[in-house]
């Protein structure tokens, strides 16, 4: 104990009788807000293998008596989950390659390169951030319908080239190279362009690692966008899609509903545990700087 | 403006915003809006505070702690929904732990007076990892010796937190609050698809209309008149916020 850093509490307080029993109170409730927490996981999980029944029965249980796999199977014949699935992966990756070409390149330039109104740019941008997101929704959507871009993908892809949030992220770390590296490298005849592919972007993986993560989950997550934008059902990513089928269905027994909500809650999770490091690490890049 | 995309777009002046005030159900939603709000913050807002500051006296299984308050963050939105759905269903989980409580059942979505907090605590659930992490941060970020100096100055443990956990992390109190005010103001998604406004319009709150005016009305005009109330009360809330993070990087 005496080589670990202390926090409030230290060893010596242990000694006493009320701390010991604070502590033990204290213990206990987090375990009671583990439980908390984790117990929606395992409904969802395990009632997803029992008999529509079995989800009713009084007492309730959490393991089901035997597994049932065809729970699966029935969901995924009520709904169809590999268009949309390609759906998704279709718009995540509009939106990664916009967002690392545009938006990474106008932070470079208001970072490294001589820009007139460099400064009045960045303060444009960067008060974009102060607008919040849900007075803009309906502008936007005019904007997209005067475009004629309602019901395809550029209705992502467009607006995700204007993150004022990922360029004010980016830039923030581009600042952090040092300025001499591309200074040599214009030495040596490099243009603009070729600092940025060769030096900027080999050297930014951590951040574009985040940026894609943080891309990776919101495509996943929002329903509501592609709801408005999308007209035909075909085109639905997978967030919809289960919206509309799985949430508003009355038909839909539970346990078929839970194996889909199942299925779909697994991806981002193991996403999440594999790149646990990186999230944690873009929290604190685009976290409240204290 | 009256957008209109067959005839054209024209100019009526101020007409959408008079017909706003005349809707009965404005007040209502603003009502229901500063309701969740408050809830928000009665339930939601000291809670990551509080575990934070478990979280960072655990001994063991602090990281374990931390990814397990963090994981309902994860879990997409229309999951949630359906979670959430079927703890709340009247046989659900949630009435079976209050029949062992007190033997008493809840409407938790459909009665009038409760299906607010529902919804409240569904979101808290989800919600409340991100800010702890931040809290967290805070935390481990004060001074060990202030601790050392209080205790040989014979300060107890809630001394201790009471005179320097919670100064020392005072301004992420107030940048958070400022925060959850924008984001919970923008509120409608939970509602909507948990209760759909009602019941009665108990759930209705004013983003929730604004979305009902323009794509379920389809009267842009009204409802973008709507978003810019909303707007002008957010914007100078976010310069509130502008102000206390400017400010506290000089401190």
């Amino acid at each position: 104990m005496s080589n670990r850093e202390r926090s409030i509490m230290s060893s010596f307080d242990f000694k006493k009788r009320t701390v010991q029993i604070g502590y033990a109170l204290m213990l206990l409730a987090l375990l009671a807000l583990a439980v908390t927490m984790l117990y929606p996981f395992a409904t969802t999980v395990f009632s997803s293998f029992k008999t529509n029944q079995e989800i009713f029965t009084f007492p309730p249980s959490l393991f089901p008596h035997q597994f049932q796999w065809s729970n699966y199977v029935e969901g995924f014949k009520y709904v169809d989950l590999i268009r949309p699935f390609i759906n998704t992966l279709l718009l995540f990756g509009g939106n990664a390659v916009i967002s690392l070409m545009i938006v990474s390149l106008a932070a470079f330039s208001l970072s490294q390169m001589k820009l007139p109104f460099r400064k009045g740019i960045t303060i444009f941008i960067m008060s974009t951030l102060m607008i919040p997101s849900a007075t803009y929704m309906i502008p936007n959507f005019l904007n997209l319908q005067s475009l004629g871009l309602i019901d395809s993908y550029w209705a992502f892809w467009l607006p995700a080239g204007a993150s004022a949030f990922n360029i004010m992220l980016l830039r923030s770390f581009f600042d952090g190279i040092n300025k001499e590296l591309f200074e040599a490298g214009r030495l040596d005849g490099a243009s603009e362009l070729r600092c940025f592919f060769r030096l900027a972007i080999p050297m930014s993986v951590p951040v574009f690692s985040t940026l894609l993560i943080f891309a990776f989950t919101s495509t996943w997550n929002d329903w509501f966008w592609p709801s408005l934008v999308l007209t035909s059902p075909e085109k639905y990513p997978l967030a919809t899609v289960v919206y509309r089928d799985v949430i508003q269905s009355f038909v839909m027994t539970w346990n078929v509903k839970f194996s889909v909500l199942t299925v779909i809650m697994l991806p981002p999770l193991l996403f999440f545990l594999f790149f646990q490091k990186n999230i944690m690490h873009g929290l604190n890049l685009s976290g409240v700087k204290g | 403006m009256q957008v209109d995309f067959v005839r054209g777009n024209e100019f009526i002046g101020l007409n959408n915003y008079r017909e706003v005030f005349a809707n009965s159900a404005l007040l209502i939603s603003i009502r229901n809006t500063l309701y969740y709000m408050l809830l928000c913050v009665l339930i939601g807002f000291w809670v990551p505070s509080v575990v934070a500051m478990a979280i960072s006296e655990l001994r063991r299984f602090q990281g374990g702690m931390r990814l397990i308050v963090y994981l309902p963050h994860i879990v997409p939105a229309v999951v949630l929904y359906g979670m959430w759905q079927w703890l709340y269903d009247p046989l659900g989980p949630a009435n079976q732990i209050a029949s062992w409580l007190g033997n008493h059942q809840f409407m938790w979505l459909t009665d009038k007076s409760i299906a607010m907090l529902s919804i409240v605590i569904a979101e808290t659930w989800q919600a409340f990892g991100g800010t702890t992490l931040i809290y967290l941060a805070g935390i481990v970020g004060i001074p060990k010796d202030l601790y050392e100096a209080a205790e040989i100055d014979g300060a107890g443990v809630l001394q201790r937190i009471r005179h320097i956990t919670i100064p020392g992390i005072r301004h992420i109190y107030v940048l958070m609050f400022i925060m959850q005010l924008i984001g919970t103001s923008q509120g409608f998604m939970t509602h909507m698809a948990l209760t759909g406004g009602g019941p009665n319009n108990a759930t209705l709150t004013y983003m929730y209309q604004i979305i009902n005016e323009a794509f379920t009305n389809l009267n842009y005009g009204r409802a973008s008149a709507m978003g810019v109330l909303m707007f002008l009360v957010l914007t100078s809330l976010s310069m509130v916020l502008y102000y206390f993070q400017g400010r506290s990087k000089e401190a």
